[in-house]
């Protein structure tokens, strides 16, 4: 009973979200409705890289995957695609080094707000090249980026 | 489950119904509907009292708003009652208070008939008598409707 009711609570936020990102979809990205089923539980964001960046023209795909706790609990996101971003904070497998997607975690933020976070993640970068532990990690780490136990430190990159 | 499924994807059933096109001001930083039970923390914003609740059990180390991450807590949330509200859960309290209320108002009549009042009239006068009869009759009635209660 429960379960059916964080459930119903989850899907009407996600309905909700989905709504206004499809009315008003923040520049650059958009909402792959085909890939959204009925539960609403994984979405396929695609976005560009913010002109003026060393990211701009590339397109980017994100994987959204939402568990029935959401919004007290933070989305999966992963970069999917063949264009994985080559950033110090992504990894080639798609895993984002990212505060916000595991302890700095608020219901405040949304689908829409995650995105801009990594857009704005990846526009402030400097030198496009992968983490330096990217072949260790990718070789070892759990298929959920939530099971990894993130270091997170400066933001200069 | 599936009976959601027809509205995930069409937004004009949405702005329909639910109030979808208010502006936001009074929707609940976590749900986004508007806010039920209403609580404001010291920071200024607005949540549901069942959402920043759960919120808080989430996360019960660190206490911080969920919008500006100022430090909030259970205590020191206002809550918000426009007109009609009369408390959490509106008509559960109200229904409880009347009920627990009834009994202390006619003790409080029984038991404390002169305070505050003039003195006694004189005794052996006209109106000392009629004013033993009213009390004495109200007495009977208040018991009578103890008796009631308690037989009820």
């Amino acid at each position: 009973m429960l379960c059916g009711a964080t459930m119903a609570s989850m899907q009407k936020r996600l309905q909700k979200e989905l709504l206004a990102l499809q009315r008003d979809p923040p520049p650059g990205m958009k909402v792959d409705e085909k890939s959204i089923q009925a539960s609403l539980t994984q979405w396929i964001v695609d976005m560009e890289g913010a002109s003026g960046t060393l990211y701009e023209g590339e397109r980017f795909q994100l994987l959204f995957k939402f568990s029935s706790r959401y919004p007290f609990d933070s989305p999966e996101v992963v970069f999917i695609g063949d264009n994985i971003p080559v950033h110090p904070h992504v990894y080639s497998n798609g895993h984002i080094c990212l505060s916000i997607l595991t302890e700095d975690w608020s219901p405040a933020l949304s689908v829409q707000s995650v995105c801009l976070s990594i857009v704005s993640m990846l526009s402030s970068c400097k030198d496009k090249k992968r983490p330096p532990d990217n072949a260790l990690y990718v070789r070892t780490c759990d298929k959920n980026p939530k099971k990894t136990k993130w270091w997170y430190h400066d933001d200069n990159c | 489950l599936c009976s959601l499924l027809p509205q995930a994807f069409s937004a004009s059933q949405w702005s329909a119904g639910d109030g979808g096109d208010t502006d936001g001001t009074f929707e609940c930083n976590i749900c986004l509907d508007t806010a039920k039970d209403a609580v404001i923390s010291l920071c200024g914003h607005l949540f549901c009292w069942p959402c920043l609740h759960q919120w808080l059990e989430t996360r019960p180390n660190r206490q911080v708003c969920p919008v500006c991450k100022a430090g909030i807590s259970r205590d020191k949330v206002i809550p918000l009652y426009g007109r009609g509200s009369f408390g959490f859960g509106d008509g559960g309290f109200q229904m409880s208070f009347g009920i627990g209320a009834f009994p202390f108002g006619f003790i409080a009549t029984a038991f404390n008939m002169n305070e505050g009042r003039d003195a006694p009239a004189a005794a052996g006068t006209q109106q000392q008598t009629d004013e033993q009869f009213l009390s004495r009759l109200f007495f009977y009635v208040a018991l009578f409707l103890m008796l009631w209660l308690f037989i009820a």
